[in-house]
């Protein structure tokens, strides 16, 4: 009697350990998601699911998939795809890079509301990014000397325009990197010659408009139907198919119920 | 549908082979989603699983660095057996007619890095065995302390530069480059990698002069036969067309540079004239320019006409090779007329003219090439080399020429080629520093023939055979230039080489 007693203290103490281990989710990586779209799918989750908690931290794509790697992070949240490097990288210490797409995007060209341009080409994108042009008046606009506003070299969404805008060329040399979609919108917001690239989330912000790329504007219909040309698919990472507290959370975001937070925050649903 | 996300993945597997990448089958999964086959979560899924793959192998673990877009390994590796040997002159002081041989088994090494960069850069290095400016050959059994050391058996680095060829038709190099020039063995040994600035520029006029056209007929002609012994249709006659290659070459070569300009202390002095006098030492660096200008003009049939005439001139003094050139006195002792100074640069401005004809015949390859040069102060040059040398100014030895023709050339597996020449370079006609190592012993002042016959063993092993025959122009001179036969004057001289490369 007394050894069962023990034998049933220990399995609720080990119990009682693993769900404070199992209650508690920690979420690494893209800016793009973690500053306003899974904090809210976060707060959902917990109102669903009381006792547990969420650790989010989001410093960039590269710093999620690194977490998923090192072991860090439960999921790693990426706006862009892992590289073969971190792929690599993953399986030297026997992790598998899983990639579960939680919503899309269309990553957007901002600049100030000032600014008389209506529109841009791809081409002049292109120009305007890489430095080939430095001067509103190269493109239709009234003079003044283009203020680049990029995301830092960590960002998924650094690589994802640099490949889907710049032809995976270099920055301009004089862009100005910033941490986040919050710190490009309001930084260009505050320049009237400033221009920068933002997620769909963030294309609202004060002191901004949208510029229409080739005549479109991101939106639910053309980044579902991949016509918009800097669409693209946005990530949670995890070390094979998720488990536990963290599948149930990934169940969450791409379920009816996470897709209709995606759609309010401002992104596009997977369905 | 996940038997139809499994069929995708196996069909990307299939085309992109044992190393598919997923950014190779992005277009196909992309054109799936787009055709709604399989979901953007299954194109991920399969992507996912190409990356795992592609990060598995050598070819997905291997990473290079961003701003490069092309890049290329090769090199070669060469087995020789060499013969050489030369004859001092009858009238010798010390030794008459007597013959000094030189037999050695030999390799070279040569393994680079080539490719380029974004914005129209390019770069390239190669490493080299030997840290001769005219060889990259290392002895076998040559090395010391003990057999089979390496003491010589170290590796430089034989090629380092980067360029630029974004202005349409125009490429600058700058480092230690392969040579930009056109250029024969009569004034650059091969191995050379000169080292500077290089400026190229090649435009290419085609003119279209008519024909062709029409419909096309049936021929019953040998080359219109197909196998089941049919008549087939001929292709219609191709448009005659020329091509005219128009190219300016022009290099500054740091021929010269040994630090510092301005010492500590008073200048040096020097007697390595010979003279017993002392003189300052130039400080000055030397630079040799050389300013090509040419065309190439091509007709059907591959039949081609190229001329490149060339000046090349050298400015400052040097700091090494300041020392009037003399090249040797066949009134001295065999030891003393190897120690009159045989590298001076002074009073060399050379015009060359390389020039070359090739076709085709019986579809083999064959071409004529030849080539002139004359050193223009030649005479100074000369006069020079008598005051110092205590001998007869021979102002007239300032020419060289060679001719020769080839047959055939090397490709691909089974091609042979034969090439031989005559050739003829006076005392005073070339820089000796530059000069063919192989054919005449890095000399000047020798006439002689040359014959080289190679064969394809396979598309990277070639065959080699080698033979030079020479002898001295003028007998009241030496034979200038630092060779591997240590005899001045050479009056007579000879080679052999066997050669086996691998090409990779």
């Amino acid at each position: 009697m007394k050894i069962k007693h023990v034998a049933l203290s220990l399995a609720l103490a080990a119990t009682g350990i693993a769900s404070a281990h199992a209650d508690r989710l920690v979420i690494k990586g893209s800016d793009t998601l973690g500053a306003k779209l899974v904090p809210q799918l976060a707060e959902q989750f917990k109102a669903q699911h009381p006792g547990t908690t969420f650790d989010i931290a989001a410093e960039g794509s590269t710093t999620g998939i690194a977490a998923i790697i090192d072991g860090t992070a439960q999921i790693g949240m990426s706006s862009r795809r892992a590289k073969t490097s971190e792929v690599g990288a993953a399986a030297s210490k026997g992790k598998h890079m899983k990639p579960t797409i939680v919503a899309f995007d269309g990553i957007g060209v901002i600049v100030n509301s000032a600014n008389p341009i209506k529109g841009l080409t791809k081409k002049q994108v292109e120009q305007i990014f890489t430095g080939d042009v430095t001067d509103w008046s190269a493109v239709g606009g009234s003079g003044g000397k283009i203020s680049v506003y990029t995301r830092n070299t960590s960002s998924g969404t650094y690589s994802d325009f640099k490949e889907l805008a710049m032809k995976k060329r270099d920055y301009a040399g004089g862009s100005q990197k910033m941490a986040g979609n919050e710190q490009i919108a309001a930084e260009v917001g505050k320049n009237p010659n400033g221009v920068g690239y933002v997620g769909m989330a963030y294309l609202k912000a004060g002191g901004t408009k949208a510029m229409p790329i080739d005549g479109a504007l991101p939106s639910t219909k053309s980044v579902q139907a991949h016509s918009y040309p800097y669409w693209r698919p946005t990530f949670y990472y995890t070390n094979g198919d998720p488990s536990g507290l963290a599948k149930d959370f990934v169940d969450f975001t791409v379920g009816s119920g996470g897709q209709r937070i995606v759609a309010q925050v401002g992104f596009v649903p997977i369905k | 549908m996940k038997k139809l996300t499994l069929a995708a993945a196996a069909l990307c597997v299939a085309l992109g082979g044992t190393v598919a990448r997923a950014q190779d089958a992005g277009a196909l999964l992309d054109l799936l989603v787009k055709k709604r086959l399989i979901s953007d979560q299954e194109a991920e899924e399969v992507r996912s699983e190409l990356v795992k793959e592609s990060a598995s192998t050598a070819a997905g673990k291997w990473k290079l660095s961003a701003p490069i877009t092309e890049l290329e390994l090769y090199g070669d590796v060469r087995l020789r057996y060499e013969y050489r040997g030369g004859r001092t002159p009858s009238e010798h002081t010390d030794n008459p007619n007597d013959w000094y041989e030189r037999e050695r088994e030999r390799y070279r090494l040569r393994v680079g890095l080539r490719g380029t960069l974004a914005d129209d850069w390019f770069f390239g290095i190669r490493l080299e065995t030997s840290n001769s400016s005219r060889s990259t050959n290392v002895t076998f059994g040559a090395d010391s302390p003990g057999p089979f050391s390496k003491g010589d058996d170290g590796i430089f680095v034989g090629q380092a530069y980067f360029g630029y060829t974004g202005f349409p038709d125009f490429k600058f190099t700058g480092g230690r480059m392969p040579q930009p020039l056109i250029t024969t063995s009569m004034l650059w040994d091969d191995d050379i990698n000169p080292e500077g600035l290089a400026e190229q520029w090649k435009h290419t006029f085609t003119f279209d002069l008519g024909g062709g056209g029409g419909e096309a007929v049936q021929s019953y002609s040998k080359e219109g036969y197909s196998k089941d012994g049919k008549a087939v249709v001929a292709h219609a006659a191709e448009p005659f067309k020329l091509k005219l290659d128009v190219f300016a070459n022009f290099a500054q070569y740091v021929y010269d540079d040994t630090n510092p300009e301005n010492p500590i202390g008073p200048r040096p002095t020097t007697t390595g004239n010979n003279t017993g006098n002392n003189q300052l030492v130039p400080q000055t660096d030397a630079f040799m320019m050389a300013w090509q200008i040419g065309a190439r003009l091509t007709f059907p049939s591959s039949f081609y006409v190229q001329l490149a005439p060339t000046l090349y001139n050298y400015t400052g003094n040097g700091d090494s090779f300041n020392i009037h050139f003399v090249g040797g006195n066949p009134a001295l002792s065999n030891t003393a007329s190897l120690a009159t100074n045989q590298t001076g640069i002074n009073s060399l401005l050379v015009f060359d003219l390389p020039a070359e004809i090739g076709w085709k015949a019986w579809g083999l390859p064959m071409r004529i090439f030849g080539e002139f040069a004359d050193n223009i102060e030649g005479h100074d040059r000369a006069h020079a080399a008598a005051e110092l040398g205590g001998f007869d100014a021979h102002t007239g030895q300032h020419y060289a020429w060679m001719i020769g023709g080839a047959l055939g050339q090397l490709k691909a597996k089974n091609d042979w080629e034969i090439r031989a020449w005559y050739q003829y370079a006076q005392q005073y006609a070339l820089d000796p520093n530059l000069v063919d190592s192989d054919i005449f012993d890095d000399r000047v002042n020798q006439k002689g023939v040359a014959v080289k016959v190679g064969y394809m063993v396979a598309d990277a092993i070639s065959l080699n055979l080698t033979y030079a025959y020479s002898w001295r122009i003028n007998g009241s001179l030496g034979t200038g230039g630092l060779g591997d036969i240590q005899v001045n004057p050479l009056d007579q001289y000879q080679i052999f080489q066997a050669d086996m490369s691998v090409k990779f």
